[in-house]
C-alpha cells in the first residue's frame, strides 16, 4: 500500500470531511434484538472479524477469538484463529436468530461467511460460505447482517453494473438459500427522493418500522483514500438519506433528508421509547429519529459530535442498554466519547478519551461497565505507517472514566487488521 | 452442524431422565405480557409473504395414537404451527403461543370467509412424555379434527422421529442443567411459531416479538387472496 506523508495524510483527512464513512456496528446493544440469548452478563468471547493484511501473518481475512473472562487463565489472550483464506474486505457480521451461527461479509469479494460459534464458541468453525448475493440480486458488498426469525437481512452497498452507490436488502433463511431481495428507494417519497444507497438497518417490530441509512459504493470504500479525496466526482457520491419502511410489507414509506452520509442506526431498547439514533459521518452530527405525531416518523438534527471543524469522524456508535448513553468512536483522532442520552432531542457530549491512533468499532457489554473498541475501517482507507495501529482493547467504564484493561496488538501477533466485534458466552451458556 | 443432531439427540435423552412419563401437566397459564404492537398493520393482500423455505416432513402420532405423516396435517390448507411441550411453565413461551392461537382461531371462526381454509398444529417436542394422551388433554378445549378451523395436537413416537422435523424447522432446543449438571425438566427454545402455506411452504415465523394476533390474521387472509388469484 502506497504510504502518505504526514502532511499529505493530514490533506487527505481535511477531504474525508467533505466524503466519507464506512464505519461498522458491534455490541450487544445493536444485535438484532430479536436474536435469542442476549449476554446480559459477563461475556466469555470477542469474536473479531478481521481483514488480512499483505505481509502480515497468512494475509488472509480470518475470524479472532480472543478470551473475555476474566476469570479465565487466558484472559485478554488470542484463543483461536480461522482464517477463510484471501481477502474479500472482511467487514460485518451478525448472529442468527439462534445466535448459533455468525454470518461475516466481505464488501470485495461479497462472500458470506457462516461459522457456528454455537458449538464451542472458544473454537468457531467455518460451516457454510455463501457467493451467490451477487447473481440472485445484483448487490454486491454485504455489510449488515440482521436476524429476523428464521432468516437473515442483508444489507448490501452496491451493485454489480456499476460498482455505485444503488444496492438494495436480500433475504436469505437461515440454511443458506436466497428468499427475497428489495431495492432502496429511489422515487419520491414525502417531498424527499431517495438515493439509492444503503449502509445500515435496524427494525422494531413494535411499530412495524425498518430503518435504513446510506453510505457509498463499491467504487468509492475500495479506492485508495488519496486518490479519492482527489476525485470531485467520486466525493459526491455518498449517501444523504434514510428512509423509514413498512416492516411487514417490505415497502418504503418515508424518506429523510439526513446529509452527510448516514450510518450506523441504533433504536432505543428502553420498552417506553420509541425512537433510534444515528451519525452522520461527514458532517458530525447525532440524528434522532422519532414519531412525527402523524403516524409517521420524523428525523431531526440533534447534536454535534466533536468539533466538525477538526474533521473528527464519528465512525461507529453504541447505545446503553436502558437508552440513556451513547458511545461513539471518531476515526481520525482516535476519540472514543460518551454522550448522556437521558433527553433525546439534546445529547450532551461529557466524556472524551483518546483510545487509539485510529479507532473505529466499539461495542459496550449489556450492562455497561465494559467498553471493546478496534481499530480497523476499510483497508484502503485505514491511516499509514506507524498509525496503522491495529488493536481490540477493553476498558472498563464505571460511570466517570475509561480505564484500559488489556489491548491485543493485532499487527504484533501477526493478524492482520480487527474490525467487528461479536460477543460470545463462555461454554455457549448466557450469563 | 454436523454436529447437531446428536447434540440434540442426547438432550432429548437428558430429558427424559429427568422427565418421568406421567408428571403433572402444567395448566394454560396466563401470559406475563403480551407483545406490544403499536401501528395498523397493513391490509391482508397489499403485501406477499415471502417463500422462506418448505416445511419439512415426517411421522409424527396423531390424536389416534396412530402415525401419520406430518405433511397430512400441513398441506392443503394454511397452516399455523407450533412447536412445544405441555408442561411448558414458561409465560412467554408455550402459554404466549397457545394464548395466541387461540386469540387468531377466534377471529377465523367470527370470519366465515375463512372457514376451511386455515388449520393449527401444535407439535411437541418431547416425544418421551407428551404422549398423544397428554396432548389431547393439552388441547382438549381447541383439538379438533374438523369444523371451520382444525386444530391437531401432536407428538412423535422418538427422538429420532422428531429430530428432523426440529432440523428442517430450524427450531433450536436446551435442555437446561441444575446446578449438579444434571438435567432440568426445563427445555430452553426460542419461541417460533410458523405459517405455512397450503403447498407446504413456510411463509412467515413468529417469535414472541411478533405474535400480534391481528397481523398473523392478515398474513393468513394474505394467503387465501393468493390462493384464489391463482385459481
Amino acid at each position: 500500500m502506497k504510504q502518505f506523508p504526514h502532511a499529505r495524510q493530514s490533506a487527505i483527512a481535511a477531504a474525508l470531511a467533505l466524503a466519507f464513512a464506512g464505519a461498522a456496528s458491534a455490541d450487544e446493544t445493536c444485535n438484532s434484538p430479536y436474536t435469542t440469548r442476549l449476554i446480559k452478563g459477563q461475556e466469555g468471547y470477542v469474536h473479531v472479524w478481521t481483514l488480512g493484511a499483505e505481509g502480515v501473518g497468512d494475509g488472509s481475512d480470518k475470524l479472532v477469538t480472543i478470551d473475555a473472562h476474566p476469570k479465565s487463565k487466558s484472559y485478554g489472550k488470542v484463543v483461536h484463529t480461522l482464517s477463510v483464506g484471501g481477502r474479500g474486505e472482511a467487514h460485518h457480521m451478525g448472529f442468527t436468530d439462534d445466535r448459533k451461527h455468525l454470518w461475516a461479509g466481505g464488501l470485495d469479494n461479497s462472500k458470506i461467511h457462516v461459522f457456528d460459534v454455537g458449538t464451542n464458541p472458544a473454537k468457531p468453525k467455518l460451516v457454510r460460505t455463501i457467493a451467490d448475493l451477487p447473481a440472485k440480486t445484483g448487490f454486491v458488498g454485504p455489510h449488515t447482517f440482521y436476524a429476523l426469525p428464521g432468516r437473515m437481512m442483508v444489507q448490501a452497498l452496491s451493485n454489480n453494473k456499476d460498482h455505485g452507490g444503488a444496492t438494495g436488502i436480500a433475504v436469505y433463511n437461515n440454511k443458506g438459500a436466497f428468499v427475497a431481495k428489495y431495492d432502496m428507494p429511489t422515487g419520491d417519497l414525502g417531498g424527499v427522493k431517495g438515493d439509492g444507497y444503503g449502509y445500515d438497518l435496524a427494525i422494531n417490530p413494535r411499530k412495524n418500522v425498518l430503518l435504513t441509512s446510506s453510505f457509498t459504493g463499491w467504487n468509492n470504500y475500495m479506492m485508495d483514500m488519496g486518490k479519492m479525496v482527489n476525485d470531485g466526482e467520486a466525493m459526491k457520491r455518498f449517501g444523504t438519506t434514510m428512509a423509514a419502511w413498512d416492516l411487514k410489507a417490505m415497502k418504503p414509506k418515508q424518506i429523510f433528508s439526513v446529509p452527510g452520509s448516514p450510518l450506523e442506526i441504533r433504536w432505543s431498547l428502553n420498552p417506553k421509547d420509541n425512537w433510534a439514533v444515528t451519525a452522520t459521518a461527514l458532517t458530525s452530527k447525532i440524528w434522532l429519529i422519532k414519531p412525527d405525531g402523524k403516524g409517521g416518523w420524523q428525523a431531526k438534527d440533534v447534536a454535534t459530535i466533536g468539533d466538525p471543524s477538526k474533521i473528527p469522524l464519528p465512525v461507529d456508535i453504541s447505545i446503553a442498554a436502558n437508552g440513556k448513553g451513547l458511545w461513539v468512536n471518531t476515526f481520525m483522532d482516535g476519540m472514543t466519547r460518551y454522550f448522556d442520552l437521558s433527553n433525546p432531542e439534546a445529547p450532551k457530549e461529557i466524556y472524551t478519551k483518546k483510545t487509539g491512533k485510529q479507532v473505529n468499532m466499539v461495542s459496550q457489554s449489556w450492562d455497561g461497565k465494559r467498553v471493546y473498541i478496534t481499530s480497523s475501517l476499510l483497508a484502503n482507507w485505514d491511516k499509514k505507517g506507524e498509525d496503522n495501529e491495529q488493536f481490540l482493547a477493553l476498558y472498563h467504564w464505571n460511570g466517570k472514566e475509561l480505564t484500559e484493561q488489556w489491548r491485543v496488538d493485532f499487527n504484533k501477533e501477526k493478524l492482520g487488521r480487527a474490525h467487528h466485534m461479536k460477543f460470545s458466552a463462555k461454554g455457549g451458556k448466557q450469563t | 452442524m454436523a454436529s447437531r443432531p446428536s447434540a440434540l439427540l442426547a438432550a432429548l435423552a437428558a430429558l427424559l431422565l429427568a422427565a418421568p412419563a406421567g408428571a403433572n401437566r402444567a395448566e394454560h397459564k396466563p401470559v406475563a405480557a403480551r407483545p406490544v404492537m403499536d401501528y395498523v398493520p397493513p391490509p391482508a393482500g397489499s403485501y406477499t409473504l415471502q417463500v422462506i423455505q418448505q416445511a419439512p416432513d415426517g411421522q409424527v402420532v396423531g390424536r389416534d395414537g396412530l402415525q401419520h405423516r406430518l405433511s397430512d396435517y400441513t398441506r392443503g390448507r394454511i397452516t399455523l404451527l407450533s412447536l412445544i411441550y405441555t408442561y411448558c411453565s414458561e409465560p412467554t413461551g408455550c402459554a404466549l403461543a397457545y394464548e395466541a392461537g387461540v386469540e387468531v382461531k377466534q377471529r377465523i371462526v367470527a370470519d366465515k370467509r375463512l372457514h376451511g381454509r386455515a388449520q393449527f398444529v401444535s407439535l411437541s417436542f418431547d416425544p418421551i412424555n407428551d404422549t398423544h394422551d397428554a396432548m389431547r388433554a393439552y388441547g382438549s378445549a381447541h383439538a379438533a379434527s374438523g369444523g371451520p378451523l382444525p386444530w391437531q395436537f401432536l407428538t412423535t413416537r422418538s427422538m429420532r422421529a422428531l429430530q428432523p422435523i426440529l432440523e428442517g424447522f430450524g427450531q433450536d432446543i436446551e435442555v437446561e442443567r441444575d446446578a449438579q449438571g444434571r438435567a432440568t425438566r426445563t427445555i430452553t427454545h426460542m419461541l417460533k411459531l410458523f405459517l405455512i402455506d397450503r403447498r407446504g411452504r413456510v411463509r412467515e415465523i413468529y417469535t414472541t416479538e411478533f405474535l400480534h394476533p391481528e397481523a398473523m390474521l392478515n398474513d393468513i387472509r394474505t394467503l387465501v387472496m393468493e390462493e384464489d388469484a391463482q385459481r
